[in-house]
């Protein structure tokens, strides 16, 4: 049964990557659950409901061709304008950060109109998913264009790769806490999970293991906790060029592949999840440093 | 009394059996109610029907809705996102209602202080222009302007004009909105080509307007409260039985949900979306101009 499951989820991940990478809205609950109409199609995933949460939006099908011709160019136009608004965006970030005022900044970059932004649903979160999204297909192209990952042993290959989807997140490093945060609002959770599953996924292929078996769960889970781990140091690091991180970051992927080390990991994993619900980060950081 | 209630009901399902049911998209006869009236009568009989109930617009209408239609604005309102600079267009909005909660809304966002996005933009003025063709309506709202202080504020505008040819130049408005204005239109398409013209691309267009329930039990409830309560309500009240039994049988006459959001995209709107209010008593459609 795990092994189906996992197969499902795999192959989930593998669509999600061929699939155009998008943006997913929920649809509003005000009084009754609302019925929606939209005139743009989002293709479900094919992932198991454990990690599926959204409901697809039901689509216009018009049985006239020349008409349905022209209806998929209309939906490609109004999401490359939001994508030209989301990317402008993030260069506002560092000055306004993770808000409504740096999505209202780049929508007048592009020369339209601010009214654009109440569009989004989740406004901020869309801004924070889109850079997330764009850090895993530069990841994707590197797994694919680097040649040299392929003769790394297993926990070289995972330290660098996590390595450089953090450094992506280093010009950034200062407004990063506000995006955390905003991830782990309930309503942005399902997104950011199944963001962060599919990421550690990715590393695991890279890294030669294609398993689909019941370890593979367990594996996820370590791998999730060191990623975690290893951003939540990032915040306060600031030795140079986060030296202090990626010296943290490979004696975490060493204990991984000790088998003594696994209860310890198990307990780094648990103060990450307390930390990221709002226990104290600088008490998380002492009990680090005291071991 | 039985009797006279089952008359009624009688009466009404002959009627409209006895009247064809209009093809509002092609035909140049249009629909007032459950009648079938030229297209000419139907912009003055409108204006009969707005010039009636102008000066107790509001007291019906909360009577109507329980107090619901404050609730069913404020959401419009939310869903719409107004920012300072903003240069936005209600249609419709005589009394002020949607125009006054934009406003207010505009200047929680300054006090919220995302002053850094919009500090190039509070020197440029917030413009709300509040446009409806009766002007009996919009005197009221004036009136109301004055009393809640927005009167000296510079920002409302109030604009006589047709939703069908509107006075405003292309690409000028960041967000138009129409909240129970619709339905009363001669043409809907060009209502809705008229607000794509005017709106900046990026801006959006929003619609509040009474529309159709589809839950059986709560329908016939629903059909009960329209047809019985509302009318003899505006003729206590308000003096006026015909107005309100038109605006019951208009509801009747609109497009439904997924038509209308067909026909906004057929306008050139995308992310054409609905949200239904209280099972589809109001709906909400938005659109945006790209």
């Amino acid at each position: 049964m795990y092994r189906t499951a996992a197969k499902r989820l795999v192959s989930g991940a593998r669509y999600y990557y061929t699939g155009k990478v998008g943006l997913r809205f929920r649809p509003s609950q005000i009084l009754i659950p609302s019925s929606r109409f939209s005139t743009s199609e989002t293709q479900p995933l094919p992932i198991p409901v454990a990690t599926e949460t959204e409901t697809p939006n039901s689509s216009d099908s018009s049985p006239s061709s020349s008409s349905s011709s022209t209806a998929t160019k209309p939906r490609a136009k109004y999401e490359d304008q939001q994508t030209r608004v989301l990317q402008a965006s993030l260069s506002y970030v560092l000055k306004l950060g993770w808000t409504e005022a740096a999505l209202v900044a780049g929508a007048r970059d592009v020369g339209l109109s601010p009214s654009i932004v109440g569009s989004l649903p989740r406004k901020e979160a869309t801004l924070v998913e889109y850079f997330m999204d764009g850090c895993l297909q530069r990841l994707v192209d590197k797994i694919d264009s680097d040649e040299s990952l392929k003769n790394l042993t297993p926990s070289d290959c995972i330290s660098k790769l996590i390595r450089f989807r953090l450094e992506m997140q280093a010009p950034y490093i200062s407004t990063w806490p506000q995006a955390l945060s905003i991830q782990a609002q309930p309503v942005n959770v399902p997104t950011s999970f199944k963001q962060r599953a599919v990421l550690v996924d990715e590393i695991w292929h890279a890294a030669g293991d294609n398993a689909s078996d019941i370890d593979w769960y367990a594996k996820r889970t370590v791998l999730g906790g060191i990623y975690s781990t290893t951003e939540i140091y990032m915040l306060t690091d600031s030795s140079p060029d986060f030296r202090d991180t990626w010296a943290f970051l490979d004696a975490r992927v060493k204990d991984a592949f000790d088998i003594k080390k696994t209860i310890q990991e198990a307990q780094y994993l648990a103060e990450a999840v307390s930390t990221g619900l709002g226990n104290s980060f600088q008490g998380f950081v002492g009990k680090v440093f005291q071991r | 009394m039985a009797l006279g209630t089952v008359t009624r009901r009688l009466g009404n399902k002959l009627f409209t059996v006895l009247s064809p049911t209009p093809r509002l998209l092609h035909s140049h006869a249009t629909s007032f109610g459950f009648k079938q009236v030229n297209e000419d009568e139907k912009a003055r009989m409108v204006g009969d029907v707005f010039t009636s109930v102008a000066s107790s617009y509001d007291l019906m209408n909360d009577l109507m809705s329980v107090g619901l239609h404050r609730l069913w604005k404020d959401r419009l309102v939310s869903k719409l996102n107004p920012f300072p600079g903003m240069k936005h267009l209600d249609v419709a909005g005589g009394t002020g209602d949607v125009a006054f909660r934009i406003l207010e809304s505009i200047h929680k966002v300054k006090l919220r202080g995302l002053r850094g996005a919009f500090q190039d933009t509070l020197e440029a003025e917030t413009q709300i222009y509040v446009c409806d063709i009766n002007p009996k309506m919009l005197n009221v709202g004036k009136r109301r302007a004055s009393e809640k202080g927005f009167g000296e504020d510079g920002s409302l505008v109030w604009v006589e004009g047709n939703a069908e040819s509107l006075s405003f130049q292309n690409d000028s408005m960041d967000g138009y909105t129409i909240a129970f204005g619709i339905r009363n239109v001669t043409h809907i398409e060009k209502v809705l080509s008229e607000a794509h013209r005017v709106l900046k691309p990026g801006g959006r267009f929003l619609c509040l307007e009474l529309s159709h329930v589809g839950i059986p039990v709560f329908k016939d409830l629903y059909d009960y409260y329209s047809f019985s309560v509302i009318p003899y309500m505006g003729e206590l009240v308000a003096s006026d039985r015909e107005s309100y039994q038109y605006l019951v049988e208009s509801i009747r006459r609109f497009p439904s949900q997924e038509k209308f959001a067909s026909m906004i995209a057929d306008a050139g709107f995308q992310k054409v979306e609905y949200e239904n209010l209280v099972a589809g008593v109001v709906a909400i459609h938005s659109g945006l101009k790209i």
